[in-house]
């Protein structure tokens, strides 16, 4: 395409290029595992991605009907059944991945419940307006990433044939262009602006269910559900900053509160490509942690192919050696295909044996010029075969498998014998490959064409496709990907201006930004890391609420629910927190906080103070509180405490290292002083008291209050070793 | 749509016209717009008329399309022009000696179209080049000929497109070809194939007529489903009557075919929206099998013989009744000039007994009055109560399970072909042509299935519906 020479200031009124900008592939670069390799390592291959992070909103209702959204429902009260039919484009070309959906000839089965999905989603009633509380959530956003609002939403209707929406297509609205939000990662060594490209507000699509054969099965709950699009520019340039980049938008759509969680609430789609290849997406990947092993594999299986392209260059392969005419079956219009059923019929080789036995046909096709290259590693545990044999598994529609076999296995499936004689009938060299595989017989048809259409497709380089990400880290082939044209408007809906006084008031109650609430935490005292890691908990508002009034009490705070909190919370609900409606009221701890400020109590206490509120949370704040008060008479009991253990130790300890007596100790006095009489004190006090070596009073005691991971070194580590205990 | 390329305002006026005079900008500009809200770059797509006229339309070349208020652009700069060509892709509709020969005749509903993807414009697809563009799978079935009668959307459809329509299939019939098919909105159709079915008798082989639910720019439209299998049944099938051929359920299965005079649009939107009332369709038909369900139905006959009784009488209209009516209304169309009026009556054909005067009047006047039943089901009965036997009285004749609409269409046609003849209206009127009255109605002739109920469940999670 040309588009990558036009002057970059027409970038707007053009499609963004499809292909990375820089056409040197680095060949030579060895494949390394992802740990192996440096920031520098992806420059030199030239690696770019971007995102596409999909965010079901949480409103009461879909987006272009008044049926709930959200729902889950496994009851099924009817079904129906549709097929999909490409449309003409403009050009009156038929969009190719249209035309490849088409090919696969899906009967597509949709499962209703009544409670969830009308007949709007079934597309049997024409839209209803756009759900308000979705195009605010949309603005709200939209403003957070700073992109520049539009003053009309048109809906426009995005094909998909796959059959995940009845109408087939997605109606969706561009809300918001060209913005940024501050993108720091310190151990990445990042700090600079991550360039969102656009927000989009549109419906979700229906969960599969089931894809077998030539039938696919959907569930048509979440439907219609509102949903952002947020896609950035593809400037993330290595697995981890894609990972960093997808943690700072989640982050940004939930300080709206207002997206749904939970699983597939939220899915993002990456786009991929290394120096001479081109975009490839991989689609719907719902956790982070996962991005990185996917994208490293994605650069590495594209610099593959770009080898293998340049392997078949230098052999001198041509496109014109592996073309078919259109119609006819392949078996009868090219000498590169053959109908060998009758040889696998009597072959050893079991599956396609079987498969012929069931009257399936089996067929096999002459690569010219790609001996050897079927082997070749694309992933990890992954070769060029399977390039093949995905596109035969997505458009043939397969049952059964194994489905394929080749000649660069050798005599693993079919004896040697018979791979010689499938290779006279063909007039294939000792250059060439052979793929074999068999199904029905038209889809057999489909199959060998595919095959064909992927082996001219390796002369290209990279194909143009979307890939689903499987659990072992590597990627299938999904779909080609769309060209520009499968997007039109939606003649159902009219036009809907967003009126200024919306704008002002999504701004005026505008959430705060992470990045901004982070600053605010900074300012006040928190260091920079728990600043981060506070701006972005769910417990921040509860920390706003409690509004520790300077920079200890404030630290000291942080740090105590940065660590107890998510203790708590899986103690009680086996979690951590992910709602503010799971945390403590505010009222519980702010007390706790007033009485430090007020020097009532020691820092070193507050951790015990707030878990004691949290464990009991029937008791009264103030008893609890009331045990931790400094009151007339604490040294009297510590004086007595001491003295206790002063007498006892002996008898207790006798022989014992003086550290470990001075922990026992500790353990003895603790709860007379804690919270009253700061822990340096009471520890020098013991040891004058026991008489024991000075090299103890280093050691780490397990009482202090950490109050926040930057503190006296002789208190953080305290805090795990505490937790672990108590764990059941 | 309109496609007339010349405007280079197209669709803006006021204030975003004011804009685009002053910076020198048409439609088709790529322009860089710098507004209060940041810059925007697109192409400025032409307005739809009844958008308001504050927006310009931008397609962004990621494909959306934004619009920008008047009052929020500061410069508008043009960086391109790219103007939209619309073409329909045509392909030599192939023929072959051995197929049936198809005519299909257009009245403006589009079965086929193709989009134009900038500006959502649908262009209908009509010739048999475009319609073997966008649905080959025709070419299997006949040899097709095309001809576009008129251009209007079904609502606009009006009695004088039914005589042309009826007079162009006569021809057709006369001409020789195997079958014909009508394209036609869906709103009306029903209205237009009751039309046909009094004024094309005993046609010598079958005239469909289809249409789509979801326009065929859509990739779930059943616009292809019907337009291959009324084409089918107009080539092949062995039903010569006047047939609506549309959706049976909503599941891309196969279609039903209706007689003209007992088929009625019963849902606003749904695929399967056509229903056949009182009795059950006569066939079902897949991609190439067409399978009668009922036993009555006229065979397709070698010889070119058919009447054409094209006429119309447009003075007549339908009373729909609601306990209110006041009298003055009945009054006012025979005032009008009304010479005749159908009654949607309640219950088994009733009216209040407030409107008595009115309709002694209208009888009076020589007004034909004839009654049907707004329950759409069931007979006019009017000797079972006392109010039916005092209406009967009054002049009104009851029209048995005539739907209204269909009783509307007859009494205009009769009254077009006998003006000045009252009796002979009146036999025509009482005398059943094309089932559009039937002496029984089967047990599952009104079959509506009661949602939420176990077995009705029961049966739907064992079908596609
Ligand atoms: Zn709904």
């Amino acid at each position: 395409m040309a588009q990558n020479t036009e002057p970059s200031e027409n970038r707007g009124v053009r499609p963004p290029p499809d292909v990375n900008p820089r056409t040197d592939p680095a060949l030579d670069f060895p494949d390394k595992p992802l740990q192996d390799m440096t920031p520098g390592d992806y420059q030199v291959l030239g690696y770019m991605s971007g995102l596409e992070v999909h965010q079901q909103l949480d409103t009461p209702s879909k987006l272009f009907c008044r049926c709930p959204a959200g729902c889950r429902v496994r009851k099924v009260d009817a079904e129906v059944l549709r097929h999909m039919r490409p449309t003409l484009s403009e050009l009156g070309e038929y969009d190719r991945t249209a035309l490849m959906e088409f090919k696969t000839k899906k009967e597509i089965v949709y499962l209703l419940e009544r409670g969830t999905v009308c007949t709007y989603e079934m597309d049997d009633t024409p839209p209803f307006g756009m759900d308000e509380v979705a195009v605010r959530i949309a603005l709200e956003m939209a403003e957070m990433c700073n992109l520049n609002l539009v003053s009309e939403l048109h809906v426009m209707r995005k094909q998909y044939l796959d059959g995940s929406i009845p109408t087939g297509f997605q109606r969706t609205a561009m809300v918001g262009l060209a913005g940024s939000v501050p993108f720091r990662v310190p151990e990445l060594g990042v700090d600079r602006e991550l360039r969102i490209r656009q927000l989009s507000l549109e419906e979700d699509s229906c969960r599969e269910v089931s894809d077998v054969g030539h039938r696919i099965t959907f569930r048509t709950d979440r439907l219609g559900t509102p949903l952002t699009e947020v896609v950035t520019e593809p400037e993330l340039l290595s697995p981890h900053e894609l990972q960093a980049g997808a943690c700072l938008l989640a982050q940004v759509s939930r300080a709206t509160g207002k997206v749904r969680r939970g699983p597939g609430a939220a899915r993002q789609d990456v786009n991929v490509s290394v120096a001479g290849g081109r975009r490839v997406e991989i689609k719907g990947v719902h956790h982070h942690r996962r991005l990185p092993i996917l994208v490293h594999t994605e650069a590495f299986r594209q610099l593959n192919l770009l080898r293998i392209r340049a392997e078949l260059e230098r052999r001198g392969v041509q496109r014109e050696s592996l073309s078919i005419p259109e119609g006819g079956l392949p078996w009868e219009v090219t000498p590169l295909v053959l109908d060998v059923s009758s040889l696998v019929r009597h072959s050893n080789f079991q599956p396609a044996r079987q498969a012929v036995h069931r009257g399936e046909t089996a067929c096999a096709v002459r690569l010219p010029g790609f001996g050897g290259l079927l082997t070749h590693p694309t992933q990890p545990g992954v070769t060029f075969a399977r390039e093949i044999a995905d596109r035969i598994r997505v458009i043939a529609c397969p049952v059964h498998h194994p489905f394929m076999t080749h000649s660069d296995l050798g005599a693993e499936s079919l004896s040697s014998q018979h791979w010689n004689q499938l290779a006279r009938s063909l007039g294939a060299h000792s250059g060439d490959a052979i793929v074999v595989m068999w199904a029905p017989r038209e889809d057999a048809a489909t199959a060998a064409r595919e095959v064909l259409i992927r082996a001219e497709d390796a002369l290209v380089g990279i194909p143009a496709e979307t890939r689903q990400a499987f659990p072992d880290g590597t990627t299938g082939f999904e779909r080609i990907l769309p060209g520009p044209d499968r997007m039109y408007p939606d003649t159902d809906t009219p036009p809907l201006p967003i009126p200024d006084r919306m704008v002002s008031e999504v701004r005026a109650r505008l959430p705060e930004a992470p990045w901004v609430r982070e600053a605010r935490y900074r300012r006040i005292g928190l260091d920079a890391r728990a600043a981060r890691v506070l701006a972005v908990a769910v417990w921040a508002d509860l920390f706003d609420e409690i509004v520790p009034a300077e920079g200890e009490s404030a630290r000291r705070l942080a740090g105590v629910l940065e660590k107890r909190i998510p203790f708590h919370s899986r103690r009680m609900r086996g979690a951590k927190p992910r709602l503010a409606e799971e945390l403590p009221p505010a009222t519980r701890l702010a007390p706790a906080v007033r009485a430090l400020e007020a020097g009532e109590i020691l820092p070193e206490a507050l951790t015990r103070l707030v878990d004691e509120l949290l464990e009991n949370l029937d008791r009264p704040v103030e008893e609890v509180l009331g045990r931790y008060r400094r009151r007339p008479g604490d040294e009297e009991r510590l004086r007595a405490a001491l003295k206790a253990a002063e007498l006892r130790a002996p008898l207790v300890l006798d022989g014992r290292s003086p550290d470990v007596k001075l922990r026992w100790a500790m353990g003895q006095v603790a709860p007379s002083f804690l919270g009253k009489v700061a822990p340096l004190e009471a520890e020098a006090r013991l040891i004058a008291a026991l008489g024991v070596g000075l090299e103890a009073s280093k050691e780490v005691l397990p009482v202090g209050d950490s109050g926040g991971s930057e503190t006296r070194a002789g208190e953080v580590s305290a805090e795990p070793a505490r937790e672990k205990e108590t764990l059941p | 749509m309109s496609v007339a390329v010349k405007d280079p305002y197209q669709g803006y006026r006021g204030p975003c016209r004011e804009v685009m005079e002053r910076f020198g900008i048409t439609v088709w500009c790529e322009v860089r717009a710098k507004t209060t809200q940041g810059l925007f770059e697109g192409l400025l797509l032409p307005r739809s008329e009844t958008s308001d006229e504050l927006h310009l339309v931008l397609k962004l070349g990621v494909g959306y399309n934004i619009g920008i208020r008047h009052d929020t652009v500061l410069e508008l700069e043009k960086i391109g022009y790219r103007e939209a060509r619309y073409q329909i892709p045509e392909r030599e509709f192939p023929t072959d000696p051995a197929h049936p020969n198809v005519k299909l005749l257009g009245t403006g509903g589009t079965i086929a179209s193709r989009l134009d993807y900038r500006t959502g414009a649908v262009i209908p697809a009509f010739s048999p080049g475009e319609l073997y563009g966008s649905v080959p799978e025709l070419a299997e079935i006949c040899n097709l000929e095309t001809e576009k009668l008129f251009g209007v959307f079904s609502e606009n459809m009006s009695p004088e497109h039914y005589l042309i329509l009826a007079e162009k299939t006569g021809e057709a019939i006369r001409e020789g070809y195997d079958g014909v098919v009508i394209g036609h909105g869906t709103d009306t159709m029903h209205h237009t194939a009751a039309a046909l079915s009094f004024m094309v008798q005993n046609p010598p082989v079958p005239i469909i007529m289809v249409g789509s639910q979801r326009s065929s720019d859509r990739p779930s439209s059943d616009a292809a489903q019907n337009l291959i299998n009324a084409t089918w049944a107009a080539a092949r099938g062995p039903i010569a009557e006047v047939l609506v051929c549309m959706f049976g359920p909503t599941s891309d299965l196969y279609n039903l075919l209706h007689r003209g005079t007992r088929v009625r649009k019963m849902h606003s939107s749904v695929r399967s929206t056509f229903r056949t009332l009182g009795d059950i369709p006569v066939a079902m038909v897949e991609k190439g099998k067409v399978t009668p369900i009922k036993d009555d139905w006229r065979p397709r006959r070698d010889d070119r013989e058919v009447t054409v009784q094209a006429a119309f009488e447009e003075k007549v209209t339908i009373a729909y009744y609601y306990p209110g009516m006041q009298p003055d209304v009945i009054d006012a169309m025979v005032e009008k000039g009304y010479k005749g009026i159908i009654i949607a009556g309640t219950g088994l054909g009733h009216v209040n007994r407030l409107i008595y005067p009115a309709l002694a009047r209208a009888n009076a006047a020589g007004v034909h009055l004839y009654m049907t039943l707004q329950t759409l089901w069931g007979f006019v009965q009017m000797q079972v109560y006392e109010t039916g036997r005092e209406i009967l009285e009054l002049g009104v004749v009851p029209l048995a399970n005539m739907l209204p609409e269909v009783a509307y269409i007859k009494l205009g046609w009769a009254l077009g072909v006998h003006p000045d003849d009252p009796e002979a209206v009146r036999t025509l009127m009482t005398t059943s042509m094309a089932g559009e009255m039937t002496e029984r109605e089967p047990h599952d002739g009104y079959l509506i299935l009661q949602g939420g109920i176990p077995e009705v469940q029961a049966f739907l999670e064992k079908v596609w519906r």
